[in-house]
């Protein structure tokens, strides 16, 4: 509406000034450069820990020459993928599950309401105890030592996979319900009036409505699944290593001459990460130029 | 035609029978190591039950470690989710110059490994002589920021921001706007990312650990350490039934404030009436 | 005068080590000398009165509860006496308390956060190479007096000096343990320890260094496949490494497919192997800190029928130091909790197995008869011998440099191949 008043005032945007990014914007940008200008610099070797600085590419080159690195991206990037695409098919049959109302949906409700607060720690130990070779599914079968399939610390990496689906499918699900719940009812009637099938109205309504929600969740599920610790520390096995432990075990390595090893690791799987957090994004503005 | 549905219906509910054992049977275990004074293999039940776990973790200093954990995660909750509000606000309804590249940025913590930003930023921090306390909790807001202002993000994309013209029209200052029509209206996802800030702050491990140079002990800590020992499962079930109950029972909490569905007036009559409703109602 | 205030616990130290000085004077000492050690005791005078109201954070490995029980209820309570608040800070691994002296000293601050940490081997050495320790502190000590100085596992750590610069707390063996329900007639070589793994296949595994157990167990095969501990030079050359590890790769090697899941993974740390070991999925485990053994077979979390196993050419031996940061808040605390810990009455106290069985390092024919009465007078444990049979032909710890070589070339040779 005009301002007659003032005719040639920029009208105020319905929800205010960009300033309101800002409490969020300065805090994320101090800690973000400061931790990876300063975990760049420690990799480029001009922080060391002891003695002068040698600003190279020595530490790449001294990470890739034992050839742990090549061994640790695929790895990383193999959880990655499975649990989070995992995590994506499950956690939206859950959401779906939930929203529609049927009989038993609030018991699924609840089951993912109890997995999200669980901390990656806490999953990790009960699932080890869970699938481990003395563990509850072990004795439950009755299976006699040497006969349980390696689950944790096997070649599969399965309880590590187990572990990031089962946590993420629970925060996939929450995030779906919440995505639904404000048109998803209208237009899933729509479409029943008009006459689609259920899965009709899944492929064709559903989904593509939850496409954001499912990119976002996506791509937190993988970046974090890449980054994380724990879980591969606690389930995994000795050799080979995600990048996130190979990076932890240089960095605490009692040879200090490997930090910046260390550093350069973190700064890779820095970079995969925001490799995909840009991929992420691009979708996500596809998804919504298509709405 | 009815076998059909049979058919369906049936397989409807076995699937969600299936989604209920996925969640839940992970956390069986650790129940019952809770109270399993002992439990050798290969028996399926805890031969001998007892509450040696629960007195072990007692001394351990759970208690404490539980306050801990308590006052972080409330503090990463109150100042990570309105300040992610606000910019996902501004991101979806506001001119935000390069916006492209700011929502970038806000996402861009939950992109990097948390141990990377702490390795880098721990000599900062020491040599500022930044209190451990704060730290901490100024590293998990940041990490708190990208969950808040995504959540935020997807609420505003389905926000009606009709109400609150409507509200405008009808002569409604612009905090009545905001507390009586605006924040009523996404307070089902400010519930939300309220949660997952607290859990962001009540998880967390490495950053703790680095940052707070073992001053501040908090559930997960205390957890990690006795997880490395031998013979004390029971102990650490303790401890994990307790580091999920806390969120959980949080969780039911603001179930209700969740579950509060949105107006689905969709009509153009029917709008200014739900406004004058939200407006006049208090 | 504060003197009237001393605890007697406190008392008779310096009590006795007034009387050796006076009869070190009757029997013609120079009047220098004894002015030298009352110096130092009334330096000791000074460091006590300093740490009265200090808050000592002591850095240690908390997956063991015994051990936390013992700093919580025995040793915190006694350096309480002394006006010393002793805090213990639990942590996974002994590098977390070391990394953060060392960020803290990258930092230039001077109040750190650590003041004394429970360690030994190549944690001390790392830290001695960046100067993250104290040194010249533990002669001052007035409780050293009791430590033998000629003893090789005080006087080098993992082959480094140690300098005064970190003060001896615990000894301790490695010891392999098996189930002696399932092995009527156990190996007694490490040969034939390796014969039997051949003929029951899957029963048997060992942590993956660089795991501290792990490590040494690699060590320990180092020594048996090079013929003995003779023959391997203590201190680390290349020449000798190339000389003897051949052998010791291609034994590990040919057990590989004998072992647990056919050596296509191994334990990540002892905890893992002892979770095997109690779950019946292999016969053996092993451990470098045998003190732990009698309250896991009491809590059950190791079988009943849990032994030890004797080698007849022994095993390692090592023992695990107080370090004190370099840039303490509280070194004069930290100073009194170390001499306090290596006070007889605290060694004996913490030598019982029902405490936490760790084995002293004080030199029993050094110690006032009353005090030996105290050590002779502790329970047997049903699970550990004495420590004067376990220490039977004890080994002495490879120096440090052997480590990291050794670690590495592990998972290079038997680990990645294959």
């Amino acid at each position: 509406m005009t301002d007659l008043a003032h005719p040639f005032r920029q009208p105020r945007p319905p929800g205010g000034h960009g300033w309101w990014v800002l409490p969020a914007l300065v805090p994320t940008v101090a800690v973000l450069v400061g931790g990876l200008g300063l975990v760049l610099s420690q990799s480029l070797g001009l922080l060391p820990f002891a003695g002068r600085p040698n600003p190279g590419l020595d530490a790449y080159r001294q990470v890739n020459a034992a050839g742990e690195l090549g061994s640790a991206l695929v790895v990383s990037l193999g959880i990655a993928v499975i649990s989070t695409a995992l995590a994506l098919v499950i956690g939206t049959a859950a959401g779906l599950a939930i929203q529609r109302r049927r009989r038993g949906s609030r018991a699924v409700g609840a089951a993912a309401a109890v997995t999200v607060p669980v901390p990656h720690l806490v999953g990790a130990a009960t699932m080890g105890l869970l699938l481990a070779d003395s563990g509850l599914l072990a004795r439950l079968t009755g299976s006699t030592p040497g006969t349980f399939p390696a689950f944790v610390g096997g070649p599969s990496w399965a309880a590590v996979i187990a572990e990031y689906a089962w946590k993420e499918s629970a925060f996939v699900a929450i995030v779906v319900v919440a995505s639904l719940r404000s048109r998803a009812a209208q237009y899933d009637e729509a479409g029943a009036v008009l006459g689609a099938s259920p899965w009709q109205r899944l492929r064709s309504l559903t989904l593509p409505l939850l496409a954001p929600a499912l990119i976002v969740t996506g791509t937190i599920s993988f970046v974090y699944t890449l980054g994380s610790y724990e879980v591969a520390w606690l389930l995994g096995r000795a050799y080979p290593q995600p990048l996130s432990v190979l990076a932890y075990q240089l960095f605490t390595s009692t040879d200090l001459a490997v930090r910046p090893q260390a550093s350069a690791v973190a700064a890779i799987t820095t970079a995969i990460a925001a490799v995909v957090v840009v991929i992420g994004s691009m979708l996500l503005r596809r998804s919504r130029a298509l709405r | 035609m009815r076998p059909l549905r049979w058919l369906r219906s049936t397989f409807g509910v076995v699937g969600r029978l299936g989604l209920v054992l996925w969640f839940v049977v992970p956390l069986v275990p650790m129940l019952l190591w809770v109270f399993a004074n002992r439990w050798p293999y290969p028996s399926v039940l805890p031969t001998e039950l007892g509450t040696d776990g629960l007195h072990q973790a007692v001394t351990e200093g759970v208690a404490s470690a539980m306050g801990r954990s308590l006052l972080l995660a409330a503090v990463v909750a109150l100042v990570a989710t309105p300040i992610g509000a606000a910019a996902a606000r501004a991101l979806t309804f506001g001119r935000v110059p390069a916006g492209r590249l700011v929502e970038v940025i806000l996402l861009a913590p939950i992109a990097i490994p948390s141990f990377a930003v702490v390795m880098g930023l721990n000599i900062v921090l020491l040599r500022w002589r930044v209190p451990g306390l704060v730290g901490v909790m100024t590293i998990l807001v940041v990490a708190a920021i990208p969950y808040t202002t995504y959540v935020m993000r997807v609420a505003y994309l389905g926000h009606d921001l009709g109400y609150e013209e409507e509200a405008r029209t009808l002569g409604a200052s612009p905090e009545a706007v905001r507390w009586r029509v605006h924040v009523p209206l996404v307070l089902p996802a400010l519930t939300v990312s309220a949660f997952l800030a607290f859990l962001v702050g009540w998880s967390d491990y490495i950053v703790t650990l680095l940052v707070g140079g073992g001053q501040i002990v908090t559930l997960p800590m205390l957890l990690g350490a006795t997880t490395t020992g031998t013979g004390n499962e029971s102990v650490v079930a303790v401890m994990a039934v307790l580091c999920v109950l806390c969120p959980l029972l949080l969780f039911g909490a603001i179930t209700p404030i969740r579950r509060r569905s949105q107006p689905t007036h969709s009509a153009e009559i029917d709008r200014p009436v739900a406004a004058a409703e939200l407006v006049g109602s208090r | 005068m504060e003197r009237s205030n001393r605890t007697p616990m406190l008392g008779i130290p310096a009590l006795g080590l007034v009387t050796i000085l006076s009869l070190g004077a009757c029997a013609g000492a120079d009047p220098a000398s004894t002015a030298a050690s009352q110096t130092a005791n009334s330096n000791w005078e000074s460091v006590l009165a300093a740490a009265k109201g200090q808050t000592v954070d002591l850095w240690m490995y908390g997956g063991d509860p015994q051990g936390n029980a013992y700093i919580d209820n025995v040793l915190a309570p006694a350096a309480a006496k002394l006006d010393v608040t002793l805090r213990r800070v639990p942590i996974t691994d002994t590098k977390d308390a070391l990394n953060r002296i060392l960020a803290e000293q990258q930092a230039g601050r001077t109040d750190g956060s650590v003041d004394l940490v429970w360690v030994n081997g190549n944690n001390f050495s790392t830290g001695q190479q960046a100067k993250a320790w104290a040194c010249d502190w533990v002669q001052t000590l007035p409780n050293a007096r009791f430590l033998n100085p000629t003893d090789p596992l005080l006087v080098k750590d993992f082959g480094v000096l140690t300098g005064g610069c970190e003060a001896p707390w615990h000894k301790a063996q490695f010891t392999l343990v098996y189930d002696s329900a399932k092995l009527s007639d156990p190996p007694s070589t490490f040969a034939e320890l390796f014969a039997w793994a051949r003929k029951h296949p899957g029963r048997f595994t060992y942590p993956a260094p660089p795991d501290f157990t792990g490590s040494v167990f690699v060590r320990e095969a180092l020594y048996s496949a090079s013929g003995g501990v003779e023959n391997v030079p203590s201190t680390f050359s290349q020449s000798d490494y190339d000389r003897l590890t051949p052998a010791l790769y291609s034994t590990l090697q040919g057990l590989k497919s004998s072992l647990w899941r056919g050596g296509s993974t191994y334990p990540r740390d002892q905890a893992e192997l002892d979770k095997l070991y109690a779950g019946g999925q292999v016969d053996f485990s092993m451990t470098y800190g045998p003190a732990t053994l009698t309250s896991l077979v009491d809590k059950g979390a190791l079988p009943a029928t849990t032994k030890v196993l004797t080698l007849d050419e022994g095993t390692v031996g090592n023992a695990s130091f107080l370090g004190l940061a370099a840039n303490a808040a509280d070194s004069a605390g930290a100073k009194v909790v170390a001499n306090l810990a290596m006070s007889p009455e605290q060694q004996a106290a913490k030598a019982d197995p029902q405490v936490w069985g760790q084995f002293t390092v004080l030199d029993v024919s050094l110690l006032s008869p009353a005090d030996r009465a105290l050590f002779e007078a502790l329970p047997a444990s049903k699970v550990v011998p004495p420590y004067e049979v376990l220490a039977r032909n004890a080994n002495p710890e490879l120096n440090s440099g052997w480590v990291g070589p050794l670690d590495a070339g592990w998972r290079r040779e038997v680990l990645g191949a294959g």
